[in-house]
């Protein structure tokens, strides 16, 4: 099942203990301090098991990780 | 004959302070700051099994030296309600209310020394909510009081300890407010937060007092009576459920491992049991992204 924004959201929401009813797509999460290495690392957790991939080095990057668009953009790509 | 008064039951970081408020602000109910009273007169009850089953403690000791425990009781009884009569006279009101957080931790004292004589507003949090808040708390004070520190000595982990500290204190709220069901009465932090009005008109109808209009908004907006008690709610203007289902932010080894501690508990006040789906490998899993995500934030 595809990883919905508002599920993402809300799932950032939880972990971070952040509003996010504002975020933008392109909002910056982790460079700006947002979400922190404990939220983040849960996210990571979260993504391997929803899309069923193992993350390498190389998937860890702000490209893939640092916006809401982003994230659902490398989440889409993992599940295929 | 006056009408009994009113002991607020709950963990300590269960909301006990906004419901102080809500009750202080009724134009018939005094509810001071916390005083400790019961607290205090729940150690004056202590007592111990010595050698050879031998018990020993006040009630003991007394009724050796010729005074029955109903009479005792009846002393210590009218000399702790003293002070809240006292301080409800002076503040106009026809009675009085007394919450002090720590008291659940003396619940079977404070049972045998109240039930029959006062009504019981038992409030309940979830358990992990709890015990995040409690971490929080001691953060901040840099401290243990004395009837947490007893958890902390036994687990190593901190909030396993505070987690424990809830099921202990919860379940003795929970088993007080079964046994005297007449005079007591069951309420959720998580509800008392979402609507505030319904939750206090509950109480109020239980505690036989009228609905008085405007009553949360006095309470949250007065500064007045401001002592002992949680430092957040006195900042407050308004109810917000800011802090429900915090624990959800805390990481997943940490939410099943508080989960095995509390499920049963929670399940038995009524919450969802927590999932409990972290294991070995997950917890190794996250160990590895961390280092993976610590080399990232050395390369940004």
């Amino acid at each position: 099942m595809a990883l919905t924004r508002d599920a993402l959201v809300k799932y950032l929401e939880d972990k971070a203990r952040v509003d996010l009813s504002d975020v933008k797509d392109d909002t910056e999460l982790f460079s700006s301090g947002t979400i922190d290495s404990f939220a983040m690392v849960d996210l990571l957790v979260f993504l391997e098991k929803h899309t069923g991939t193992k993350m390498g080095p190389e998937d860890i990057t702000l490209d893939n990780l640092d916006s809401v668009g982003r994230i659902l953009a490398f989440a889409a790509e993992q599940a295929r | 004959m006056s009408r009994p008064g009113i002991v607020v039951l709950g963990t300590p970081r269960s909301g006990t302070t906004l419901l102080r408020r809500l009750l202080d602000a009724h134009p018939n109910i005094a509810c001071p700051p916390e005083t400790y009273v019961l607290s205090g007169a729940a150690r004056f009850l202590h007592e111990e099994t010595f050698a050879q089953g031998l018990k020993i403690g006040a009630l003991f000791g007394l009724g050796y030296a010729g005074f029955e425990e109903a009479d005792v009781l009846a002393r210590l009884r009218a000399f702790a309600f003293g002070f809240f009569e006292e301080h409800a006279e002076k503040a106009g009101k026809q009675r009085w209310a007394e919450k002090t957080a720590f008291d659940a931790f003396h619940v079977p004292a404070i049972r045998r020394l109240c039930a029959g004589h006062v009504k019981f507003v038992c409030l309940h949090r979830h358990g992990l909510d709890v015990a995040a808040s409690i971490a929080e708390l001691v953060d901040k004070t840099g401290g243990f009081v004395e009837e947490l520190h007893r958890y902390v000595t036994r687990y190593p982990q901190p909030l396993e300890a505070y987690a424990r500290a809830w099921v202990d204190t919860a379940t003795a709220i929970e088993d007080l407010a079964q046994a005297e069901s007449d005079d007591a009465l069951s309420i959720r932090y998580e509800r008392l937060t979402e609507d505030p009005e319904a939750v206090l008109r509950e109480v109020l109808a239980f505690v036989d007092e009228p609905w008085d209009d405007g009553i949360v908004e006095r309470a949250l907006g007065s500064s007045e009576n401001v002592g002992f008690g949680d430092w957040k709610t006195y900042a407050r203007a308004k109810v917000d459920t800011r802090s429900v289902q915090r624990w959800k932010s805390l990481p997943a080894a940490t939410q099943s491992m508080l989960a095995e501690v509390c499920n049963p508990t929670l399940r038995r006040l009524g919450y969802d049991a927590v999932a409990t789906e972290a294991d070995d490998e997950d917890a190794r899993r996250r160990y590895e992204l961390g280092l993976l995500l610590g080399r990232l934030k050395k390369e940004d």
